[in-house]
């Protein structure tokens, strides 16, 4: 793990989960599998700081455990996985977008902790629509049901391994920690559960216990009144299903950049009746026949065949290659190139980084150099029709920065400098690698600075929330205008100035932290159907 | 070595033409501090996309981090203990739910052994603690002496090493609950038999006493 990524960890796993949790989760990435003393050793902190903290990484699956020889239970911290937590706004959204209010919160529960049952996902959820419902309605349980149902039905959400029921035959000593067991058929198996009931309101008047004060909640949690139907089946979200979707969204809207809509309706439609014969990681998906294609667009979509032909038959020319034509039964088959089009999309990141970078002339000469692949820099002044000044040292400037790297072709075999070729050249894969680097770095800046900012004006923010928190109260117990325009007065002119550019800048480098990790998105999805490819 | 040309000469062993200073030309200083921390750059960066979809993701990332500092996976660091008690921090704290993880899923060694932990949580812990070895049915008595025995208020090395001991020998291997607890039973009766004159079975049942407070107990045995 770089250095840059431990130190993005850290202050993510900082601001979800505090300081002790921080402190077990980056030494163990930093320093790789480890049993539970030897942490507590290292880190200096009490055995029993370590095992609440291992707790909830390995509930979060941050952490996972294995079974050493002799018994020694080691645990492993997975880097990519916190670097995920970046992206909990993006998957809830996407979850909204695609199952409305319902799956949004089912996924939010399901990311905020970890793994849950069914069984109490639905409760929380109900129970939060319902909050947010008018007076008088609840929220059913079973429409929550069939959501998730849904949900896993696409795979959006799949079962956490869990440990195989054996027959208790062996009188042996229990084994240190239990092995976890899934196969593949039951990863999106739904228990039948037959979950009747209705969310409730908190403030509900109907319940006792709810008014039982909250200290008699006995401490054990399992003194639930009913057993839990489906104990023990516990559910996360799928984050590689995730992943795709937000692939091929990247695909189509290049896609409809490049040409037209009708042209990425048709790329979407292909995608989605590849959803499930093509594995996520394939470079290219099974091959689709041109009347299935046609069967299959979006109703209402007025295409005829000769047109979708046309269309199919320009998009297989283009030189982007996102489609391919891999044979002419069926009235054509083609296939969409995933691979390429990640590549694409990776060098179109690329060459507009340099672009904003340095400039569009030194863009020109970027793409100058990917095209022809080896230039001399006599051949790049040429070809570019820039100014041998002014391109050497765009040539430089990008070299420096890693963006370009050179090739030695001696002429004699002693190398000397003034006999031998230097070629500039662009390897892909590498500054993909260099920029991701630079973008984990980004994020950690972005945050640390959001820290800063909120830590330097926190007086200020505590003072506003006191306020708001009187007139909250004093609204509710009606109070007149005066006394609110009294109170709203205690936070003067000066300083209501200073909240809004503190909430103006926080917003920006929010903002700027979602972006950041789309890009790390295209360039991580680029890199590992790189690696797999190998 | 050949290209040695002159001796003693400066030469470069390249064309210095390529690079792009003519010959004879005075090169630039060599730069003697680190690159400035904030460089001016010649191009602003672009501005953020904004969307209807990016301004919802905004607020719920705002809203994700406030929800997750409530949630109980978020540890908070222990704080030392000030020298007064501020009466406003009594009603400051907020409500967290009690979190207990499914302990089928995750290693033995994972479950708190507070049988002797005299630590900021006296009643959580001796609540775990009697909950733990109170399901060894078997020995009910012997508890109930033991922990009238901790009730001395000797939180000293005996107690520490006694559950550094536990916990070794949980370690090695066979851990069921039974031997545990009489192992620790047995060698608790012989540490403590040193501490007071009097026989410990003398204890009349009944007295559970200073079994609840954490407090340094100066009252005496009876």
């Amino acid at each position: 793990m770089t250095q840059a990524e431990i130190k993005l960890c850290s202050l993510l796993l900082q601001e979800h989960f505090g300081e002790i949790v921080e402190k077990i989760g980056v030494h163990l990435i930093r320093t790789g599998s480890q049993p539970l003393r030897v942490i507590a050793h290292d880190t200096g902190a009490s055995l029993d700081q370590v095992k609440k903290a291992l707790c909830v990484l390995i509930q979060h699956n941050l952490v996972i455990y294995q079974v050493h020889r002799r018994g020694v239970v080691e645990y492993e911290a997975q880097c990519s996985r916190v670097l995920r937590m970046l992206r909990y706004p993006r998957y809830i959204y996407t979850a909204k977008t695609l199952y409305s209010d319902t799956g949004e919160l089912i996924v939010e529960e399901l990311l905020l902790n970890g793994k849950m049952t069914m069984s109490a996902v639905v409760k929380k959820v109900a129970d939060r629509l319902t909050e947010t419902m008018e007076d008088g309605k609840t929220m059913d349980y079973s429409e929550v049901s069939n959501t998730f149902v849904r949900l896993a039905d696409t795979h959006f959400v799949q079962r956490c391994p869990w440990v195989p029921v054996t027959e208790n035959s062996d009188p042996g000593p229990p084994p240190p920690a239990p092995i976890l067991v899934i196969s593949e058929k039951d990863m999106y198996l739904v228990p039948k559960l037959s979950l009747i009931g209705k969310g409730k309101r908190r403030r509900s008047s109907d319940e006792d216990a709810a008014g039982e004060p909250k200290a008699k909640r006995p401490k054990h949690g399992t003194d639930h009144k009913e057993p839990i139907p489906d104990d023990g089946i516990y559910w996360q979200a799928n984050l590689d299903r995730f992943h795709q979707h937000f692939r091929d969204q990247a695909i189509v809207s290049a896609v409809a950049n490049r040409m037209d809509q009708t042209s990425s309706e048709i790329v979407r439609t292909m995608l989605r009746m590849s959803e499930i014969t093509t594995p996520s990681s394939a470079p290219f998906t099974q091959p689709l026949s041109s009347n299935e294609i046609f069967r299959s667009l979006p109703v209402g979509y007025n295409v005829s065949k000769q047109v979708l032909d046309q269309y199919l038959t320009l998009l297989a020319d283009d030189p982007l290659e996102f489609v391919g034509k891999s044979g002419d039964s069926g009235g054509g088959m083609y296939v969409i190139n995933l691979h390429k089009a990640l590549g694409s999309l990776a060098t179109a990141t690329l060459e507009s980084v340099v672009q904003e970078r340095f400039g569009s002339r030194c863009a020109r000469i970027f793409r100058l150099v990917l095209q022809k692949k080896h230039l001399e820099q006599k051949q790049v002044e040429d070809f570019a029709m820039i100014p041998a000044k002014e391109a050497k040292d765009m040539l430089y400037k990008m070299l420096s920065e890693n963006f370009m790297s050179l090739q030695e072709i001696p002429k004699t075999p002693d190398h000397a400098p003034s006999r031998t070729f230097y070629l500039y050249t662009v390897n892909i894969l590498s500054a993909a690698r260099m920029l991701l680097h630079r973008c984990y770095k980004s994020i950690a800046n972005l945050i640390e600075r959001r820290q800063f900012e909120t830590k330097e004006n926190k007086r200020l923010l505590e003072k506003s929330q006191r306020v708001e928190a009187i007139l909250a109260s004093m609204q509710a117990t009606g109070a007149e205008d005066a006394q609110l325009q009294e109170i709203e007065e205690m936070i003067t002119a000066p300083e209501r100035q200073q909240l809004e550019t503190l909430k103006r800048n926080v917003n920006k480098l929010d903002a700027s932290e979602i972006q950041v990790d789309e890009t790390i998105f295209l360039l991580e999805s680029y890199i590992e159907s790189t690696m797999k490819r190998q | 070595m050949a290209g040695n040309k002159g001796r003693g000469r400066a030469a470069y062993t390249f064309n210095i033409e390529a690079v792009g200073f003519g010959r004879g030309e005075k090169l630039p200083d060599v730069v003697l501090k680190p690159p400035p921390l904030f460089p001016d750059t010649d191009y602003k960066p672009v501005p953020l996309k904004a969307g209807e979809g990016e301004e919802y993701m905004l607020a719920l990332k705002q809203e994700l981090r406030e929800t997750m500092k409530r949630m109980p996976y978020y540890l908070e660091t222990p704080e030392e203990k000030p020298d007064i008690e501020r009466y406003s921090k009594r009603y400051m704290k907020v409500y967290k739910e009690e979190w207990i993880p499914d302990w089928r899923r995750l290693p033995r060694e994972m479950m708190p052994r507070k049988k002797y932990k005299t630590g900021p949580k006296p009643q959580k812990a001796k609540t775990t603690g009697k909950g733990a070895s109170l399901t060894n049915t078997a020995d009910v008595l012997k508890k109930i002496e033991e922990l009238e025995k901790r009730g001395d208020g000797e939180k000293s090395d005996e107690e520490n090493e006694e559950k550094e001991g536990s916990k070794e020998k949980s370690k090695e291997g066979d851990d069921d609950e039974d031997d545990d607890a009489a192992e620790q039973e047995e060698y608790d009766e012989e540490e403590q038999e040193e501490e007071n004159d009097y026989i410990n079975s003398y204890f009349e049942d009944g007295d559970d006493f200073g079994a609840d407070s954490d407090d340094n107990m100066d009252e005496a045995t009876y």
